[in-house]
This record gives structure tokens, C-alpha cells and sequence, in this order.
């Protein structure tokens, strides 16, 4: 697929919602039905609350309204995009996605201050603000533009515009990926071992279990970083030595899979080769194989960007530049077996 | 040095800055859990200012989000050993 083409996909992406009004506020008999509606992956729970109000103001008892949403429980932290929050929550992705809307009593011990839809612009900026300085060691671009190009970038997440988002983007000279440094989040969810099934995995009870990373993936100047490469230079805990690399060689070849291989830059003494397995096709396969590929994940149970649950032979330049999020940042979300490598 | 561990937490120094009318810490700076979140930097600055309402910058340029950890933002926007935090009493960079 063209990069255009994975952005405008990324950009136009939604989940189906059904959204549900907390048992404790309906004052109607019956109670109201769920309101139907699409979160745009890049969007923010909060955007959507004119579609859901008028939908349930009818059934509201009095009092003012600051509006929050749980899945299963959890207050939904509303800065996270809409996409990572179901990429994360919902492992085995459940369409329509149920959630339920409150309009009263605010979790604020759990939840940051949200004072309408300024907060989420707001929190927006900063995290722009914030992907600025990682790429440029600065952020003058973002805080020298005008007001009305602010709100106009703005407007453009809102809407979903992605025309009119490149358009403003053109203008704020805001570096490019290719070399450097990458702004990325990380989200880890941490999944029993014994877990055969994402669908028996037990919903999250708290944000507790989530473990928030913010680390930029340094890219160089020359040679192939992989989506793999990147991930074992954020988290290089995941990764199991190379010593015991065989069995899951094996397990690879079982299954038909096994890496596709980037050739690095790497000189042949990078080269890594696995000795007396007593089996010439697995030498084969291995001499084959450059350091990098012979990286692999000892304790990755699943990744999600957007959605897609991505080869980790990706070149991770292509990940960021098209499936970023519109703040400039990767939104990584890991699903990773609890063992003794704990991190 | 001696190599830090993973597992030995790391600290990081916040020095806090007042900008335009807010007052001035006595002290300004000290140390801080590289594995707290900056929702406690903000927390600190409320308790020792007695002030709800706060705004609290990076390099007086952002805001950083409270969920966000302190060793991330000292790593990412850090510099001379230090994480440079400014606090106001009205916003001072939109």
C-alpha cells in the first residue's frame, strides 16, 4: 500500500459505538436506548458529546453536566485517542464497541480536570508541543503559529480533515521523518502467561495495570531500522538473548513464518550462526539470518498500532510517518506476558 | 560511575521556576523518583503555593501531561542533570 494511502486509511478510521447512559442517571421509564455513533480513531472521546447529548438530555436529571466514560468500569482517560483506548482495552476488538456515558460525579481522582472541549484542544497542543521538541529540540514552530492557524489545525482533528491538516502542516516547517528522533507512546499491558485466548483476558480494573511510556525511537542516518529494531531500543527488556534464540527458530519454522529478514548495513561478522542443531535446513536459516532479524521478542504477546496488528519486519520509518497520530506521535500499544522478565 | 541497574530507581532533579507573578520557592530545587509521575511535580507545586489552580510548564514551552513519567520527561527534555520545570499563576505559553 501507497504511504498516502495507509494516512488517508489511518485518518478515516472509526469505531462503532454503543454507547450506554449509566444505570444511576435514568430518570425515565423505559430507559433511553444506546446512541449509535463512529469514533474517528485520531479523535477524542469528548469530541463526541454534542452527537451524544441530545440523545440522552431528555432522561437527564438536573444539575451540570461534566460528561466521562467508562469501559467496563474504567473511567476513560479522555487525552488518550479513541483508537489506542479500544486498541488497548478491548484485546479481542468488540464491534460495536460498548461503552457507557456519565454526565455526573467525575472520578477526578482518577481522571484529570475536563473543562470542556478547550481541555482536550489543549492537551492536544501540548503533546505537539511535545513531539516538536523530541524531532527539533525545540518547539518555536508550534509556539510562533498564529492563533487562527492554531484553531484551524485544531479544527482539523475535529473534523477529521486530513486535506486541510496537511495543508497547515506544509506551512509549519516541522521537520520530517527520516533521521533523528521519533516521539513515541508506549502503552504495556501486562497478560498472564497461561493466557491461551485474548478473549479470557480479564477488562483492566484500574489504570494501575497500564504501564505509560514516553520514549523516542533514534533513528540514524543510514541502514534499515525495523519496527523490531525500534522496539528492542524503547524496551530492550522484552528482548530474550540470543543464546536462547533456537527454540523459537524452530517454533518459526513449524509454523511456516519466520522473519523475512532486513539486511542491515551489518558486516558479515554480525553474522550470527547457531551451531549442531543436527538439522541443515535450521543452519541454513540461521546463517542467513543478520543480528537483527535474530532479535525476537521473548514475551510479546501482541502488538496494536491503529489497529493493525503490524510485521515487526516493518521499516519503522514507514509505522511513524504513516500511522502517527496527528499530534506527530506513534501510539504504540503492547500486550506482554508476565514471566520472570519482568520489567 | 557505577552502573545504575534497572532496578536501583533512578532520581531525577526538578529545578522549579517561577514565571511571571508567581512566587518564588525558597527552595528551588530537589529531588524526585525517576518512576513518579508528574502529577506529583504538580501536586508539590499546589501544596507548597497553596494554589489550585496552577500552570506548569517544560523548558517554558509545555505542558506536559500529569500521567506522563518523570525519568520520560527528564530523558526526552532534560538538560545539565537537571529537568527544568516553570510554574505560573496564569498561563504563560499557550
Amino acid at each position: 500500500m501507497d504511504g498516502s494511502e495507509a494516512k488517508k486509511y489511518v485518518w478515516e478510521g472509526a469505531i462503532p459505538l454503543q454507547i450506554h447512559l449509566h444505570e444511576s442517571e435514568v430518570t425515565t421509564l423505559p430507559a433511553p436506548p444506546p446512541a449509535l455513533v463512529l469514533g474517528p480513531r485520531n479523535g477524542y472521546l469528548p469530541l463526541l458529546i454534542p452527537l451524544i447529548k441530545p440523545h440522552f438530555s431528555s432522561t437527564l436529571p438536573p444539575g451540570l453536566d461534566t460528561v466521562w466514560f467508562d469501559y467496563k468500569g474504567l473511567p476513560l482517560k479522555w487525552y488518550i485517542p479513541t483508537g489506542v483506548l479500544f486498541d488497548l482495552l478491548c484485546a479481542e476488538p468488540e464491534r460495536p464497541w460498548n461503552l457507557t456515558v456519565h454526565f455526573r460525579a467525575y472520578p477526578s481522582e482518577t481522571l484529570s480536570p475536563y473543562e470542556g472541549e478547550d481541555s482536550v484542544k489543549w492537551s492536544f497542543i501540548n503533546s505537539l508541543k511535545e513531539a516538536a521538541y523530541i524531532m527539533n529540540g525545540n518547539c518555536k514552530c508550534v509556539m510562533n503559529m498564529s492563533q487562527p492557524d492554531q484553531l484551524m489545525l485544531w479544527q482539523s482533528v475535529v473534523k477529521g480533515d486530513l486535506e486541510c491538516y496537511t495543508r497547515i502542516f506544509s506551512r509549519l516547517k516541522f521537520g520530517t521523518i527520516g533521521e533523528g528522533r521519533i516521539p513515541v507512546r508506549l502503552y504495556l499491558r501486562i497478560v498472564s502467561e497461561k493466557l491461551n485466548d485474548l478473549e479470557d483476558l480479564p477488562p483492566i480494573s484500574s489504570w494501575d495495570e497500564i504501564r505509560y511510556i514516553n520514549r523516542p525511537v533514534e533513528l540514524q542516518k543510514y541502514g534499515v531500522c525495523s519496527l523490531r529494531d525500534a522496539l528492542e531500543s524503547l524496551l530492550p527488556e522484552l528482548f530474550m538473548p540470543k543464546s536462547s534464540m533456537r527454540d523459537l527458530r524452530m517454533r518459526e519454522k513449524e509454523s511456516g513464518g519466520g522473519p523475512s529478514g532486513i539486511k542491515s548495513a551489518l558486516g558479515p561478522d554480525d553474522f550470527e550462526v547457531i551451531k549442531n542443531t543436527g538439522d541443515e535446513a535450521e543452519q541454513t536459516h540461521n546463517i542467513a539470518s543478520t543480528e537483527v532479524d535474530s532479535v525476537e521478542s521473548s514475551c510479546l504477546k501482541l502488538i496494536r498500532i491503529q489497529g493493525i496488528e503490524p510485521n515487526l519486519d516493518l521499516p519503522f520509518s514507514w509505522a511513524a510517518n504513516h500511522l502517527k497520530n496527528p499530534e506527530h506521535i506513534l501510539h504504540i500499544c503492547l500486550y506482554i506476558l508476565n514471566n520472570e522478565s519482568q520489567i | 560511575m557505577a552502573a545504575e541497574s534497572p532496578a536501583t530507581p533512578r532520581k531525577v532533579v526538578v529545578h522549579l521556576r517561577a514565571t511571571g507573578d508567581a512566587p518564588i520557592l525558597k527552595q528551588a530545587k530537589f529531588k524526585i523518583g525517576g518512576t513518579e509521575k508528574f502529577a506529583k511535580v504538580i501536586d508539590f507545586l499546589r501544596r507548597q503555593l497553596h494554589r489550585e489552580t496552577l500552570f506548569v510548564y517544560v523548558n517554558s514551552a509545555f505542558s506536559p501531561n500529569p500521567d506522563e513519567l518523570v525519568i520520560d520527561l527528564y530523558d526526552n527534555f532534560g538538560f545539565d542533570g537537571k529537568l527544568v520545570v516553570n510554574y505560573a499563576c496564569s498561563m504563560a505559553w499557550g
